[in-house]
Formats: structure tokens, sequence, C-alpha cells
């Protein structure tokens, strides 16, 4: 199935691409799209405890099944600031 | 009104967003890029959809939490220069308690979850602001 990748920010930079068209197997979790990502890019290791990961724009858990066409975000910490 | 834009925010357009007869106060927040050392700008990456939703939500929760009447949120992408606004809250409610706090709320969760990072842009630098 074809799943769509998006990163911002820092892995964006890291990755060189903000949208990555993946191909995966029936069944992948996100947890899995994760462990994929990370292999092929090594220098996203590190990231992955503050990495917070949506499915279709809503906020998943990794062990959540991913379906056909579903566009999964890799979200850096978001910029934050003082009050 | 809920937007992320690239344009300059009319704040009177997102004050008169929210003006109802029923209320006897609406706070106004600006959020403005500060001229730090060597900082000319900020660029303002957004995942739109999420965060447009998410700024939904936001304005949804605030209005059960705190009992506002009208809530809007205009937050800038792409780069605002020192000065500028980059974010403008409305809220309108009965009385000015409840607008502040909800105003108040609303900019910290915008802060902690909308996916919004920011960089900062100076004559020969590009690095992520620090919180």
């Amino acid at each position: 199935m074809q799943i769509q990748v998006r990163l911002f920010a820092t892995y964006r930079e890291i990755v060189g691409e903000g949208q990555l068209a993946w191909t995966f197997r029936d069944g992948t979790t996100v947890g899995q799209l994760v462990e994929a990502v990370l292999a092929k890019y090594p220098r996203l290791l590190g990231h992955e405890k503050s990495m917070v990961l949506a499915v279709n724009h809503e906020v998943v858990r990794l062990d959540v099944v991913l379906r056909e066409g579903d566009e999964v975000a890799l979200l850096p910490p978001v910029s934050g600031g003082r009050r | 009104m809920i937007e992320i834009q690239r344009n300059r925010i009319d704040v009177e357009a997102v004050v008169d967003s929210v003006r109802r007869n029923d209320a006897g106060a609406i706070v106004v927040f600006l959020g403005t890029v500060r001229a730090d050392p060597d900082v000319r700008a900020l660029d303002y990456e957004v995942y739109k959809p999420m965060a447009v939703r998410t700024l939904t939500e936001l304005a949804e929760r605030a209005r059960e939490k705190f009992g506002v009447l009208e809530l809007s949120i205009v937050h800038r992408a792409g780069r605002v220069p020192v000065g500028g606004d980059s974010a403008v809250i409305a809220c309108a409610a009965a009385h000015r308690s409840e607008a502040f706090a909800a105003c108040s709320w609303v900019m910290d969760e915008v802060k902690r979850i909308v996916p919004i990072w920011k960089t900062e842009a100076g004559p020969a630098k590009r690095r992520a602001r620090r919180p």
C-alpha cells in the first residue's frame, strides 16, 4: 500500500525532503513505519523519543495500523516559547 | 475565524469577527516578532491542515472550558519581520475575566500543540529559535 510520509522543520532538513511516497505491506503499523524511516535516514536516530506522530492530521500511537493512502507526519517538538 | 495565512494579519478584521451584542468584553492578544540580536525576521513553517484542525479544536475547547462566546485565531506562515504580528487571538465573553483567561490559555496551547515551527532569520544565519 502507498503511504505519504511528511517531514517538518529539523526532520525535513535532515532528510532533505518534506514529502516521501513510500510503499508498505498491508498491516504495517505507525511504529514499523518510523523504524523504516529511521533505518533509511539514520541521522534521525535520537529524535524518536521527542517525535510526535500524526495520521491524517490526528496524533496517534505507534500501534495504529496504516491504511492505503494514509498521510503520516513525523513532527518535531513545536517551537514553544516562554510566557 | 481560524486561519493560517502568509500575508499580514488584519487585526481589526479579527476583532470584528468575534463581536456580539451579548459580549461585554473582547480580549485581543498579538504575538509579535521580537528583535533579538542578529534576528531580522522569523520564518514560520506550518503543517497547515493539521494546524487548522488543532486550532479549531482549541477554539471549541475554550468555548466549553471558559464559556466564551466567540474566539478567533489567525497565525502567520512564512517570513514575518521584526515588529510584525505572527499571531492574533481575539476572544469575546460576557465578562472580561473569562475573556482574559481563555485568551491566555489558548495562546499557551497554540505554543504547546499546534504544528508550527519557527526559525530565526538574520543577516547570515538560520536556526531554530529556542523556547
